[in-house]
């Protein structure tokens, strides 16, 4: 029988990094995906003729060193070369183009607010230390707190720590207050233009199902920030689906395997131990470690199963707060050109377009998540490629106070198109073809629990060493060669890979 | 703050309850003695026939086609091999192998089981039970429960039953109909001795009370209360939770938690079962590391102790009552445990206590000494470690 050194269940961003690392290792690794694709959250797919779209993440990178340790470029990754402008889109049409260029940003905050424009490139400054903390702490494994916390771990903290201090005292204060801050605070200890305030704040709450005034939403905001590398996206060169696919083709690269359409249903364990897994079809195959690149509550609560888990721990997996409220609305028009015409602000394409035109504004379209209902006036982050306008759409809140999913995805495409329509006037009557993903298909199709892009927000009580749960954050869980690496551990939450490399370190 | 409630049997318990000493058990009152003295309810137990009201009990059906696995799970007993009608005693721990309660595990059919605890217990069967295909019901109120203890029990118990006793083996359980009623009879006890269970709907209890106390008349029959118990169970060596040792779900710190070979328990801990239950890989190192602690019975000597009271002129005084208190037990200069509940035995003629010793002081055997205080002096009275139980009459399983 073929017995495996190691299996990763599900072939996302994160568990396509481990498996290529181990593969390059020599390990011989199988990579299982229930779906037809590799790519998990990470995919480009198509919905019709000429509608091809970043189904669920337009735009994201991993981290370059990854990139560079996995020769990624020899696999026919190209990272665009320049940052798209992020354009804060206006009701009087004064839109705020924050371009990736400093100078032309300047400017353009100038007609909101003459001290935001002097400020504009000390935050800067301040965010590029930012998003080396937060790299550094992604690269960090996170010890086990209470317990379990040794010699080793405390190495990779006290580098972090110093990392930190390296900063200098100031910066370094300032992040660590920075963390448990609303997005609105931290913001406005910079700016005092709304309308600037908005735009930047908005990227706090990106993602995750928060508003502006809940706490931790500076630290969201860091996290975006620094996973993007600025306040919007730089992609591969013909969509995020190449990240994965050059990942799957650097894994078979190095021998390793990959099938598509293999669900695994359960994890086989014995007692302290996994012997493999079990497929849907039945197929059991065998392995000596196993890693999850699943979320960690269908990983333990469907996979291993909670009757071969300590109680406390089913109990923490429990209270994983996963709550998707996130929607994505693709739009296929016949002439980007006439659509975009008047609201790029002399900004070429792409772009990336926020209707983030308040702080309040962005608070009122959260409430719609905590009451369990999709926002009338939503926030949305729209970008475009070809003929396809992509739209990410807060909040859709999973859990529906009045009907369901099976129905309510044409309320969001409504709201979608409406709200766009303010900006974009000849949008509507542009539309041939549109494809709205809903929370529910992120958890059937994606296999997100409760639509989760996380796989567990991102909130203080469920970051660093408290995630996935506290006293488990290293990526080993009480099965002895089961290990998690999905979105769900620390390093995770957005598209880095951090998670998938991290694991491959605890491995060792 | 919650009022303490009365048991079903509280119409009759408290018209006989002299003293007026009532004892607060898991949220009820219960009679402490029924006289001034408790001598005649404790020789109740061991002469002749004590009814005893346990319904404080905490008691949970636990009903589906995963209740043996959810029992399983939890407790630290094979459970999968109990038949239909077999009670076990169990403790359950926490994952680090830690004692949270102790009771027992009645097979009542196939898919459906009673356990018994000393507290709260039905958060932590919901939490062990997720993904299982079990109901959970605690029947603490819904169920009395009556111990009918001492070596005449079986006499009263056939004279009153439909169903014949006789065949009722040591902690096994049976139907029956007693003073027209259906009750669970189960051959259990916390005295060591003869004894039984009787279990009933709770408005069925002052029936099953009269018919038990007419029957036992000419057999001694005594109510007895919670006092005489607690002598009875230490001359059984019987622990009791909050008396004995701390419940790992309520510790302060990790040292007063106790596994359940620290308690004398390795005979309930099923290391041969199949899959994970709750504190296996705590427990299974414990097997191989040993423990460092371990509950033992020990003897104080009685010339020892005529010693040191004739210094200040007294003969030797010993409790009236099972004393609940922490006493040092030293060897040499060093404290090397404590007893937990000490007692006279009025049978046995001795005092005795159950204590703790830390490796290698608990080998049979060992000579330590207690602390006893003699006329506001600390004094230390010999004493050696001898087996448990101190008292085990050959009829207890017969």
């Amino acid at each position: 029988m073929n017995i495996y050194d190691t299996i990763i269940i599900g072939a996302g961003h994160n568990g396509l990094v481990a498996a290529a690392y181990l593969a390059k290792q020599g390990k011989k690794v199988l990579v299982l995906e229930r779906r037809d694709i590799v790519g998990g959250q990470v995919v480009t797919e198509s919905f019709g003729d000429g509608f091809t779209v970043d189904s669920l993440h337009a735009g994201g990178t991993l981290r370059p060193d990854i990139i560079k340790d996995l020769n990624l470029a020899s696999f026919g990754l190209v990272v665009d070369s320049v940052r798209k402008p992020f354009i804060s889109l206006q009701p009087d049409s004064n839109h705020l183009v924050l371009d990736a260029n400093p100078a032309k940003a300047v400017e353009s905050i100038k007609r909101f607010s003459e001290k935001d424009a002097a400020n504009w490139i000390p935050f800067l400054n301040f965010m590029d230390k930012v998003t080396r903390f937060i790299h550094a702490a992604n690269e960090t494994i996170m010890p086990r707190l209470p317990k379990g916390f040794n010699f080793s771990e405390g190495v990779d903290l006290a580098k972090m720590g110093i990392n930190l201090r390296m900063m200098g005292g100031a910066d370094m204060m300032k992040i660590i207050r920075g963390i448990p801050m609303t997005a609105d605070e931290f913001v406005d200890e910079w700016f005092e233009s709304d309308v600037v305030k908005a735009a930047i704040a908005s990227l706090g709450i990106h993602g995750f199902t928060l508003g502006v005034f809940g706490a931790g939403t500076g630290y969201t905001l860091m996290h975006n920030w620094a996973n993007r590398g600025g306040l919007s996206n730089v992609s591969a060169q013909g969509g995020v689906g190449k990240i994965t696919e050059a990942l799957a083709s650097a894994v078979k690269s190095f021998s390793g395997e990959i099938r598509t359409g293999a669900e695994v249903k359960r994890i086989l364990v014995d007692t302290f131990t996994c012997k493999g897994v079990v497929l849907t079809n039945g197929e059991e195959i065998s392995a000596k470690n196993i890693i999850s690149a699943a979320d960690p509550k269908h990983t333990f609560l469907n996979l291993v199963g909670a009757v071969n888990l300590p109680p406390e721990l089913v109990w923490n997996v429990q209270s994983i707060k996963m709550r998707g409220s996130v929607a994505k609305v693709h739009l296929l028009v016949d002439n980007i050109d006439a659509v975009v015409a008047g609201a790029t602000h002399a900004s070429p394409l792409p772009a990336t377009f926020v209707i983030a035109p308040s702080i309040k504004y962005l608070e009122q379209a959260y409430d719609a998540a905590k009451y369990h209902s999709i926002s009338e006036k939503p926030y949305l982050e729209v970008t475009t490629s070809g003929n396809v306008v992509s739209v990410h759409f807060q909040f859709a809140a999973y859990k529906l106070k009045d009907g369901d999913w099976k129905t309510e995805g044409a309320k969001v495409e409504k709201v979608a198109i409406e709200t766009l329509a303010e900006y974009f006037p000849n949008l509507k009557s542009s539309i041939v073809n549109t494809k709205t993903i809903t929370p529910l298909d992120m958890e059937q199709t994606y296999g997100l629990t409760e639509g989760d892009l996380n796989h567990g927000q991102i909130m203080l009580d469920q970051f660093m060493f408290m995630r996935p749960i506290p006293g488990w954050s290293n990526h080993k869980t009480p099965i002895d060669n089961l290990y998690l690496c999905g979105s769900g551990v620390h390093g995770g939450g957005g598209i880095s890979g951090a998670s998938g490399w991290n694991v491959v370190k605890v491995l060792k | 703050m919650q009022q303490l409630r009365n048991t079903p049997f509280h119409e009759r318990t408290s018209a006989l309850c002299m003293p007026q000493n009532w004892r607060k058990w898991a949220g009820y009152y219960v009679v402490g003695s029924y006289e001034h003295t408790i001598d005649r309810e404790y020789w109740a137990i061991r002469n002749a026939a004590a009814l005893i009201d346990v319904t404080p009990l905490m008691k949970y059906i636990i009903k589906g086609r995963d209740a043996a696995r959810l029992l399983d799970r939890v407790t630290t007993r094979n459970i999968q091999k109990m038949s239909v009608g077999q009670v076990y005693y169990t403790g359950w721990c926490d994952d680090e192998g830690k004692l949270i309660d102790d009771g027992t595990v009645a097979r009542l059919d196939e898919t459906t089981f009673r356990l018994t605890a000393a507290e709260p217990n039905l958060r932590w069967l919901m939490m062990n039970a997720v993904g299982l295909d079990v109901q959970l019901e605690d029947q603490t109120d819904s169920v009395a429960s009556l111990s009918l203890q001492g070596p005449n029990s079986r006499s009263v118990l056939k004279r009153v039953c439909e169903s014949d006793v006789d065949g009722l083996k040591y902690f096994r359980l049976m139907q029956n109909r007693l003073a027209g009623v259906e009750v669970t009879i189960s051959r259990t006890g916390y005295t060591g001795d003869l004894g039984y269970e009787i279990w009933m709907d709770a408005k069925d209890a002052l029936k099953v009370w009269d018919g038990l106390m007419e029957a036992g008349h000419d057999y001694g029959i005594l109510p007895v209360g919670i006092l005489a118990l607690d002598m009875a169970r230490v001359e059984a060596g019987l622990f009791m939770l909050d008396v004995d040792y701390t419940s790992a779900s309520h510790a302060w710190i990790e040292s007063q938690k106790s596994s359940p070979f620290e308690l004398g328990l390795d005979w309930t801990v099923a290391l041969d079962k199949a899959g994970y239950f709750v504190g296996r890989k705590a427990l299974e190192r414990e097997k191989r590391e040993g423990s460092a602690w371990k509950m033992v019975g020990i003897e104080i000597d009685w010339v020892g102790m005529e010693q040191i009271y004739a210094e200040v002129g007294l003969p030797p005084q010993v409790p009236g009552s099972a004393i609940r208190a922490s006493m040092p037990i030293m060897v040499g200069n060093v404290q090397v445990g404590y007893a937990s509940t000490a007692s006279w035995s009025p049978l046995l003629k001795k005092y005795i206590a159950l204590a703790h010793l830390q490796k290698p002081y608990y080998e049979l055997g060992t000579d330590v000494r207690m602390e006893i205080t003699v006329e506001h002096h600390r004094k230390h009275a010999p004493a050696k470690v001898v087996k448990l139980p101190f008292y085990e009459p050959e009829w207890k399983k017969r």
